[in-house]
């Protein structure tokens, strides 16, 4: 598989995040807005805490390590 | 004309935001694997657990559907393109040959953390989202909403 590939997937997946955005922003849709989204995983028993672990690891990761 | 509460909560969101705005340009100027990187980005993360310890019910009440809304899935679509994303990264992260063919979120993120002002944006960003994940987990027992209702 070429690096050309790798990104365009990326890409295309990008597209598709940005895409998802929009369509929950339109009024009516049945697609949750990422707040939406945070707030239910913030308030599941165990989501939550799978929520702040996978902050914690990503700044960890991206920034310090 | 403005109401005092609104006027006073539109003042600390944008001193909080000023506040991030300032941290992420400084822990933009630190280098991985240093110990002023691990002072910046531990702050906000000793930071947000205490924030969640003190501040986020110990029996959280999920969110529920709306009546208009049950029978719709709307968390669906972002689950689906997450396990996407999940896979691929994996696939990259498994695949043999050089990173550079083979791109991660994380060695993307090291590209990016190269110029000084990107780096900044992310960090900003992880600073953001980590306020929302407090501020959305403290409001566990305030009315539920539809899901596209909440901005």
């Amino acid at each position: 598989m070429s690096a050309a590939v790798s990104y365009a997937v990326w890409a295309l997946l990008g597209v598709a995040l940005l895409g998802l955005w929009a369509r929950s922003r339109s009024a009516g849709s049945t697609v949750a807005r990422p707040a939406v989204v945070v707030e239910r995983l913030a308030t599941g028993p165990l989501l939550r805490v799978a929520l702040v672990a996978w902050w914690m690891f990503t700044g960890w990761h991206f920034f310090a390590r | 004309m403005v109401p005092a509460t609104e006027h006073h909560a539109g003042w600390r969101t944008s001193a909080l935001l000023a506040a991030g705005a300032a941290y992420a340009l400084g822990a933009a100027a630190t280098t991985a694997f240093t110990l002023p990187a691990d002072v910046m980005t531990g702050l906000p993360i000793v930071a947000l657990a205490v924030l969640v310890v003190a501040r986020w019910p110990l029996r959280p009440r999920p969110l529920q559907l709306a009546p208009d809304a049950r029978g719709t899935h709307p968390y669906r679509a972002w689950g689906a393109l997450l396990a996407v994303i999940v896979v691929w990264e994996l696939v990259l992260y498994l695949a043999r040959g050089s990173r550079g063919a083979h791109p991660t979120l994380s060695s993307m993120a090291d590209a990016l953390d190269r110029h000084y002002i990107l780096k900044a944006l992310v960090f900003f960003g992880w600073l953001s989202l980590g306020a929302l994940i407090v501020l959305k987990g403290t409001q566990a027992n305030a009315p539920s909403s539809t899901p596209a209702e909440t901005p």
